[in-house]
């Protein structure tokens, strides 16, 4: 069979199967082997993460990742105010002074500064109806105030309490800020209510919000 | 394991009685696959010819680039390259363990079902309804066809095996019977949890990496090796070099070549394509062994190449697998993946591992094995070697020019002045090259496809002229016997 | 001994653990994302895409247009940059820490730097140097901004301003990332070509916008019709004579393109999450505010800081 050239296709004879021979694997192919086992290890300690699923190459390791993250300083004044501006004072006014027969002033409003958050919140949270009494003025409106905030997809906590920190912090009122945690717990306390809050429902919870 | 010498004679099966028993499918799956190859090459070669031209039957909805690809690799990988495996896997499986296949009728079947349901993807995807996953495009109808074909194949192989009249192993019998496995597995994952129950988001891009990963590089390999480990050493009456190192190769090759590789750009954590190039790296070693084991055992001797011309096709299949293998380690090693990902290096890597390793290597083994079966020789022999230049010079103008135009188009697209039309510009020279390999490789499928034609085309004709001259015999004796 | 056996065991073995490495683990990870906030603006991300994308999704996918363009952004790498955001009252520190930092400065021009408002201070720094550039300056009484800066080929290239991450595919199904770029990303096409006319102008003929495009026409997506009484506003405007219709016909988009060109248009991965970090300019205070507001995304624009 060897060196010869054929034109037709012999067929191999047919009970010739093959055999293998039995040399053993060559040294070197296993010292390769651990050689590639031993080099992909150090590879993936530099650059698999360590199956952290939060790290994506080009970083390297958990601890890299956050190392990078934007450090947030403080309440974002310019985002609450922004969206203030474009959702509340489409009634409150940009000046907060209210406007008549829609919504009360907030500059200066007692239920705005007071140092306890617990009513203030709720109120973008779920709404309000009821003849309501600001900083010594009486306000009525018949359909009261819609919830502008009323789940976390709308607005999320970080987001209501710059609101509610611009609010408190504008216009000449002096009140400390709102954060993010407080917004959470009254908001899982509201859990899926949708009704209105009424103004008497309000006044009979404490200002201080329950620690 | 008993010591024999080599090519000893096994006289337990009646001759032709193997034969005869998986004539039937073999010849179905065989030539439904030169079939499939033949329109999956022309559907290459028109996805190819519309990157010159992009008006090219620009009109027609299902023609469009985007769907004319996935169905041409459709062709290729499931209508070609599984079956041809499959048939590959049947032969090794009757003849090494000497045994008749059980139930040809429905393995028969089987190989029908799996047709229809690789036709109803293809229609599927040229009509829209493509799943989106590469390699996975056949929609999921088309999957609830194809798999009881499978099933049904594999499963009579399996039982074959199971009654084999020779005992001990051969090493083609270990890849096999572990493909025979695989496929199941792999498939109805990636078929569960894309497309019956999908998985959320990105992790539907994981697991069709996953699947992509097990079929092209362990399936393929699996089968492909196996018939070369078969038939290298047969065709050369040689003794195959090492069995111990076939089945080192056949461990790393499924616990190291299972692993996907994923680009680093990915939108996946980063320990996803560390552990991808550390299996792209390990590969080289089952790579190297390969390459040994068939260098020594056609021996010092190059000219053992001639003494078959399916010998030719075996060296570049082999050849192909190590150069595949070489090329994905280093880059791994190299850690040229940032360079080279999404570009036409990859693509062209798939093609040199598909067409290059497992395609040539299933020439070769039908060229061996339709002979045997049908006990006839190809009408036209002159052919089979038209084929192997056609296929070879097909083959480099393919993978050549898109390997080197992809590492070119990597380097522009690193640098961020060169403008993306530029870009598209000068890798145009390049395909114009693949599209030339594209016309070649289409024109060698043809060319096998005529051949295993004819040869079937014959042997029913020599079938049916010695069925009635058994027939009609006493006629003409009678008919002789009157003065 | 039993080989069939072993072999089975070996297969199943090898194929468990490949399966529980590359299945079940990312399943366990990324396959069990859900929504996650932007840092540090605590927005919800990403949000679902609107109807006309979603279906435009699915004709993205029928066609195939995954093959050419890919969906995945790379980052090289991260560097800082420190702006002076506030000089503060203490000029004369200030003016010092600014000197230690930036060494190659001459005083007139760490004077004139604080005299502009919001100076870039030090650019694409590691991180150790931002930090320490903004210790000192704050130290000094000045304000200062630490942005973190992805760079890469293809943030260079206006493909995106961070690296592709899961949660950005979180709607998507199927996925389709693409493995070729044939034609240029399309991460955050919704950010580079943001309106849907030319989305539409180029599907129904690549050319006309980008000139010696390989990109097959598309214009099956579209059909030709008489006009009645009047033009429909969808109808496709000033094609050149070859590929305009005859006079009383318009060109005028499918369903199918209006849906495409609305996915193409909703395609954007840029917010800021914790696994991809990024500064992003501060957004000028919105005028039509209310309706971009409500949708909890904050307008992105793209024109850096003075």
């Amino acid at each position: 069979m060897n060196g010869q050239p054929d034109q037709a296709i012999p067929a191999p004879a047919a009970s010739a199967e093959p055999q293998a021979g039995r040399v053993t694997v060559p040294v070197w192919l296993f010292a390769l082997l651990f050689l590639l086992l031993w080099w992909s290890m150090v590879q993936f300690d530099k650059t698999g993460g360590w199956f952290n699923e939060e790290v994506y190459a080009p970083y390297t390791s958990f601890t890299m990742v956050q190392d990078y993250q934007p450090i947030r300083e403080g309440p974002d004044l310019s985002r609450g105010q922004r969206v203030f501006e474009s959702i509340c004072a489409l009634c409150h006014g940009t000046d907060g002074a209210g406007k008549p027969g829609q919504a009360p002033p907030l500059a200066g409003s007692d239920w705005v500064n007071s140092p306890g958050v617990n009513r203030l919140i709720r109120i973008p949270a779920l709404g309000l109806i009821g003849p309501i009494e600001v900083s010594g003025k009486a306000y009525d409106f018949p359909s009261g105030m819609t919830a502008v905030a009323p789940t976390r997809d709308m607005m999320s906590d970080e987001v209501l309490a710059d609101v509610l920190t611009y609010v408190r912090q504008a216009w000449g009122n002096k009140a400390p800020p709102v954060t993010a945690a407080q917004v959470k717990t009254i908001r899982d306390e509201l859990g899926n209510r949708s009704t209105q809050n009424t103004v008497k429902e309000l006044q009979a919870l404490p200002e201080e919000e329950a620690k | 394991m008993t010591e024999s010498s080599p090519h000893e004679p096994r006289p337990l099966a009646a001759p032709g009685e193997l034969e005869l028993s998986c004539r039937l499918p073999l010849l179905v799956l065989f030539v439904s696959a030169a079939v499939w190859l033949v329109i999956g090459s022309t559907f290459f070669l028109i996805a190819s010819i519309k990157f010159h031209s992009p008006e090219f039957l620009g009109n027609v909805r299902w023609l469009t680039y985007g769907r004319v690809w996935p169905a041409a690799v459709n062709s290729l990988l499931y209508g070609f390259g599984v079956q041809a495996g499959l048939g590959v896997a049947l032969w090794l499986v009757v003849r090494l363990g000497d045994t008749p296949l059980l139930q040809r009728g429905l393995v028969t079947l089987g190989a029908a079902f799996w047709n229809l349901g690789v036709t109803v993807g293809a229609l599927g995807i040229l009509a829209g309804d493509s799943t989106g996953y590469e390699n996975l495009e056949a929609p999921g109808y088309a999957a609830w066809i194809v798999f009881p074909g499978y099933l049904l194949i594999a499963l009579f192989s399996v039982l074959t095996l199971h009654h084999r009249r020779v005992r001990p192993l051969y090493v083609s019998q270990w890849f096999v019977l572990t493909a025979l496995f695989w496929f199941p597995w792999i498939y109805s994952t990636a078929e569960l949890l894309l497309l019956q129950h999908p998985v959320r988001g990105v992790m539907q891009a994981v697991v069709a990496w996953w699947y992509s990963g097990n079929l092209v590089v362990v399936w393929f390999g699996l089968a492909g090796l196996a018939a070369i480990f078969y038939f290298v050493p047969r065709l050369t009456q040689r003794a195959l070099y090492s069995r111990h190192l076939a089945l080192f190769t056949f461990w790393l090759l499924i616990l190291a070549g299972s692993w996907p590789e994923i680009t680093k750009s990915a939108p996946v954590p980063a320990w996803m394509p560390a552990l991808g190039a550390m299996s792209a790296m390990l590969m080289l070693v089952p790579t190297l062994a390969v390459a040994l084991n068939v260098l020594r055992t056609l021996g010092r001797n190059y000219s053992n190449l001639r003494a078959h011309p399916a010998l030719l096709f075996f060296g570049v299949g082999a050849a192909a697998f190590v150069v595949a293998g070489l090329v994905r380690g280093l880059m791994a090693l190299l850690d040229g993946d940032p360079l080279v990902h999404l570009t036409w290096f990859s693509r062209a890597m798939m093609q040199l591992q598909v067409y290059g390793f497992f395609a040539m290597t299933m020439f070769g083994a039908v060229y061996c094995i339709l002979p045997q079966l049908t006990g006839l020789e190809f009408p036209w022999a002159k052919l089979v070697r038209v084929h192997f230049w056609l296929a070879l010079a097909g083959l480099v103008l393919l993978v050549v020019p898109l390997g080197i135009g992809g590492v070119v188009e990597g380097l522009k697209l690193r640098n961020p002045e060169v403008a993306f039309a530029d870009i598209m510009k000068g890798t145009l020279p390049f395909l114009r090259a693949s599209t030339v390999g594209d016309l070649l490789l289409a024109l060698g499928h043809l060319v096998f496809l005529t051949n295993l034609v004819g040869m079937v085309n014959r042997f029913y004709r020599v079938r049916a002229l010695s069925a009635y001259a058994a027939a009609t015999a006493d006629l003409f004796k009678a008919a002789e016997a009157r003065p | 001994m039993n080989y069939g056996a072993l072999i089975f065991l070996a297969a199943f073995f090898a194929l468990a653990s490949s399966w529980f490495g590359f299945v079940l683990t990312p399943q366990a990870q990324v396959g069990q994302l859900r929504q996650t906030n932007t840092v540090p603006a605590g927005e919800l991300y990403p949000e679902a895409p609107p109807g006309l994308a979603r279906q435009g999704l699915d004709v993205y996918r029928a066609n195939g247009c995954a093959y050419c363009h890919s969906q995945q952004v790379d980052q090289k790498g991260t560097v800082c940059r420190v702006v002076l955001a506030d000089p503060g009252t203490n000029q004369n520190a200030v003016l010092a820490a600014l000197l230690k930092v930036r060494e190659d400065w001459t005083e007139a021009q760490a004077k004139e730097a604080i005299a502009k408002s919001r100076l870039h201070v030090l650019e694409g720094v590691a991180k150790e140097a931002a930090d320490n550039a903004s210790k000192a300056l704050k130290a000094a009484g000045a304000k200062t901004e630490l942005w973190v800066v992805p760079v890469g080929p293809d943030m260079a290239r206006g493909w995106g301003k961070r690296r592709t991450v899961a949660e950005d595919y979180l709607f998507d199904s199927p996925v389709m990332l693409g493995s070729q770029r044939i034609g240029p990303d399309l991460a955050n096409v919704g950010l580079r070509r943001p309106d849907p006319k030319w989305q539409l102008r180029h599907l129904y003929a690549p050319r006309i916008e980008v000139k010696d495009s390989t990109m097959a026409p598309y214009r099956f997506l579209f059909e030709m019709r008489k006009i009645e009484h009047e033009r429909s506003p969808d109808a496709l405007e000033d094609l050149p004579a070859e590929l305009a219709p005859g006079p009383g016909y318009e060109i005028v988009p499918k369903t199918e393109a209006k849906a495409l060109a609305a996915y193409l248009v909703n395609l954007h991965m840029d917010a800021p999450l914790f696994d991809a970090p990024l500064t992003l300019p501060a957004p000028p205070p919105a005028t039509n505010a209310a309706a971009a507001l409500l949708t909890n995304a904050a307008p992105q624009s793209m024109e850096k800081p003075k």
